[in-house]
């Protein structure tokens, strides 16, 4: 079996969470197929700049095949073009428009993929939302398998985005919570899909003692590990970390690793560590009494994965329904939806030893049954397989799903209503249709 | 906070969370949306203020009695009488006015007009300031029944706060206790060891001497020595206990029979720690009636005196 991995940026030091999926997708599938990435020249994932070489290279085995971007990204059109998309009624140039501009625009990318589709059996593309997932589906409709890694935002709304998911072969979820926004926004339910995730590359043995020395850590911390960023829910999580130290007197320190886009505030008990490597993540995890993740859309967090992975207890953001679904499903975090919930949780964890340790316990296993590489191999390769059999039986034959775009006057009619308001009237139906997400049988925790 | 109850294979996080809520629901009362206080202001105020103060109905009243029609309104000054849009009319007008005049006084009517004119422009002007009193009356109804509730939650809180205080004293207390206790043990080991060695006068010949009694006989160091030093934290802690017995009523006067100062049972809840000691003296008096004279200190361990006796 040949597959492509179609992702927006590529490489061993590239971090995000969508491109490091992809990294670790196409590693661990090139053991059992012959897996080959096509992506852009873009490092920077704000401004596309081609920084890389066109042309192929080998990264850790895998073969990449890197397109020019068209042009970088001017932020101000990407900003208008957002405003009239996300709030405002508009018509499908402008949202086409507003996919031109957000990048990154590779031409030369997707020209590649319809001239060669017929050489992968699978193409996989990552981040619906980007360029090249969207007219590289398009074109290679009948091969396309979407990992859509979809947050909870207005782009899940933009209309051009519909006939997509209704149209690939199939889709890998990351969690159960993407897969009924998606079904409630495109009605995709046909559509194959499987929830998969994402495993994580858990190093062996970790050092909690070393990391505590080395950065002069002594007492109990909480961990933050990402972005520090306001559209993370950092700013709202210094908030209740200051006023919950001030109110309990606790000695709890807040260590955040990561670039840091907004200003940490001065305060005794929060440390920023900035961006360290993996091994240094990995101790800091282990050292931690728990990790904290304040963001309010997350399609996966990986961080809270390893977290788990390492037996630590994890303190998610309520209003992230992902975060929430997964810490119920795993019985291995709390959650918060306001401040007074954050200082209780908190308090608990903090407090609680046998709570953190049961927590942590849970998170474990959770992650071994669930996102373990074996695991995640098995379902990526049995659906590809399921597809596969498929066309044999249809004799090779696939049909192309995605329905056209419309003709050249109704793609001018701003008939389209802010995707905003589809995500929200989405959101209510998947509410009013809600039921607990399905939880886990108690014979597979065996 | 009391800590939840956990074992590793039955955490459930949905019910921690539950618990947690219901925490802070009890720790803080309840809240209401906005859409509920609205509703409890207009219907069930009377609940949360005081009837004599403000009249529940208040608002409906207030906007029951505010007209909906628009009042006509118009100007009238002292050619409104002879104006006219043509002006050849309004010329012919002005030339007969003085004949007019003669047949009757319009001057009082249109005076009376003019200041019919001016009261309907300030009626109209004070629809607009009636929209904004009801406004403010509107808010000040809202913002009474919030603070009601605030109030009747911070009671809550001040309940709770006292209660936990008082916790906090009797916790402080036997914590005091426990140290007192534990500071002896030093004091107490050459007693014990010594006693076999300077058997009790009053003790029957040849009867065994129990295992317990020759520590409960026989006086600490310092009380044996009389004159002891004593501390000044000593005596200042046996008055704080005494008046806590006193508090709680359940002292036992000293003069009882075998009663060491401090009674055969705990002054209060907080010196459970004092039985045991107490206890000892209690079993010497049973078997052993020694006088007042031979029981030398009290659970304590200090050196009773006539200052510190129970009355």
């Amino acid at each position: 079996m040949k597959l492509a991995v179609v992702v927006q940026r590529y490489g061993a030091d590239i971090g995000g969470g969508a491109e490091l999926h992809a990294r670790y997708v196409a590693e661990h599938l090139a053991r059992h197929a012959e897996v080959e990435v096509l992506t852009t020249c873009a490092r920077d994932y704000v401004t596309w700049r081609n920084e890389l070489a066109p042309g192929v290279e080998v990264i850790n085995g895998v073969p990449v095949r890197r397109f020019a971007v068209r042009a970088p990204r001017d932020p101000q059109r990407f900003g208008r073009q957002s405003e009239l998309v996300f709030e405002h009624p508009h018509s499908v140039n402008d949202e086409l428009a507003w996919l031109d501009a957000e990048g990154p625009a590779s031409r030369t990318l997707i020209r590649y993929i319809e001239a060669h589709q017929d050489a992968y059996d699978f193409l996989l593309f990552f981040s619906f939302r980007y360029y090249h997932a969207y007219h590289g589906c398009r074109a290679a409709a009948p091969r396309a398998v979407l990992v859509p890694t979809a947050e909870r935002d207005p782009a899940v709304g933009v209309g051009l985005f519909g006939p997509i998911f209704r149209g690939v072969r199939a889709l890998m979820y990351n969690s159960h919570e993407e897969q009924a926004m998606l079904q409630a926004v495109s009605g995709n339910q046909a559509v194959p899909g499987v929830v998969v995730g994402i495993g994580s590359e858990i190093p062996d043995a970790v050092d909690p003692g070393r990391f505590r020395q080395k950065y002069g850590l002594n007492g109990r911390f909480a961990l933050y590990v990402g972005r520090i960023d306001r559209n993370k829910g950092c700013d709202e999580l210094f908030a209740f970390f200051q006023a919950y130290v001030r109110q309990a007197s606790s000695p709890l320190t807040l260590v955040l690793i990561g670039q840091s886009v907004l200003p940490v505030p001065s305060h005794p008990q929060i440390r920023h560590l900035g961006f360290l490597d993996d091994a240094d993540k990995f101790d800091a995890l282990a050292a931690a009494d728990l990790l904290i993740m304040p963001s309010y859309y997350e399609s996966l967090s990986m961080v809270t994965l390893e977290a788990w992975a390492l037996g630590r207890p994890v303190l998610a953001n309520a209003h992230c329904h992902v975060l929430k679904g997964q810490c119920l499903r795993s019985n291995a975090g709390l959650y918060y939806a306001d401040y007074q919930e954050f200082a209780a949780t908190l308090r608990a964890l903090e407090s609680d030893g046998a709570l953190r340790t049961a927590l942590g316990d849970r998170g474990r296993s959770f992650f071994g049954r669930h996102y373990a590489w074996p695991v995640i191999e098995g379902k990526y390769l049995d659906l590809l397989g399921q597809l596969a059999r498929e066309d044999r039986q249809a004799g090779g034959r696939r049909p192309h799903a995605i329905a056209p775009l419309p003709g050249w006057f109704a793609r001018r009619a701003a008939t389209l209503p802010p995707a905003r308001e589809v995500l929200t009237r989405a959101t209510a139906r998947e509410a009013a249709a809600s039921r607990p997400a399905p939880a886990i049988p108690r014979e597979a925790h065996a | 906070m009391a800590e939840f109850n956990i074992r590793a294979d039955a955490v459930d996080v949905e019910q921690i969370m539950q618990q947690i809520r219901s925490r802070i629901r009890d720790k803080r009362g309840v809240d209401y949306t906005e859409e509920q206080i609205q509703a409890m202001a207009g219907v069930k105020l009377e609940q949360f203020l005081d009837p004599r103060g403000v009249r529940s109905d208040m608002v409906a009243q207030f906007r029951s009695s505010r007209p909906t029609e628009p009042v006509p309104t118009f100007t009238f000054d002292d050619t409104t009488l002879y104006d006219s849009h043509r002006t050849v009319v309004r010329w012919i007008r002005r030339l007969l006015r003085p004949l007019l005049k003669l047949f009757f006084n319009p001057n009082p009517l249109i005076q009376a007009l003019h200041i019919q004119a001016t009261l309907n422009a300030d009626t109209v002007a004070r629809r607009d300031l009636d929209a904004l009193y009801y406004e403010v009356m509107h808010n000040l109804v809202l913002e009474m029944t919030r603070l009601s509730i605030d109030v009747k939650n911070l009671k809550m809180r001040v309940e709770s706060l006292s209660s936990r205080l008082d916790f906090n004293e009797r916790r402080a207390r036997a914590l005091e206790s426990v140290v007192q206790y534990r500071s002896t043990p030093e004091a107490d080991r050459p007693a014990v060891e010594a006693a076999p060695a300077e058997p009790r006068s009053s003790e029957p010949r040849g009867a065994e001497p129990r295992a317990a009694e020759p520590r409960a006989i026989q006086p600490r160091p310092e009380a044996a020595a009389g004159a002891a030093p004593e501390g000044p934290g000593q005596r200042s802690r046996r008055r704080r206990r005494r008046r806590g017995r006193r508090g709680t009523g359940t002292g036992q006067p000293a003069s009882e029979p075998g009663g060491a100062p401090g009674g055969a049972g705990p002054a209060s809840a907080d010196e459970g720690h004092e039985p045991a000691e107490a206890g000892y003296a209690a079993g010497e008096a049973e078997h052993e009636s020694p006088s007042p004279r031979d029981v030398p200190e009290g659970p304590d361990g200090g050196t009773p005196d006539s200052g510190d006796r129970e009355p």
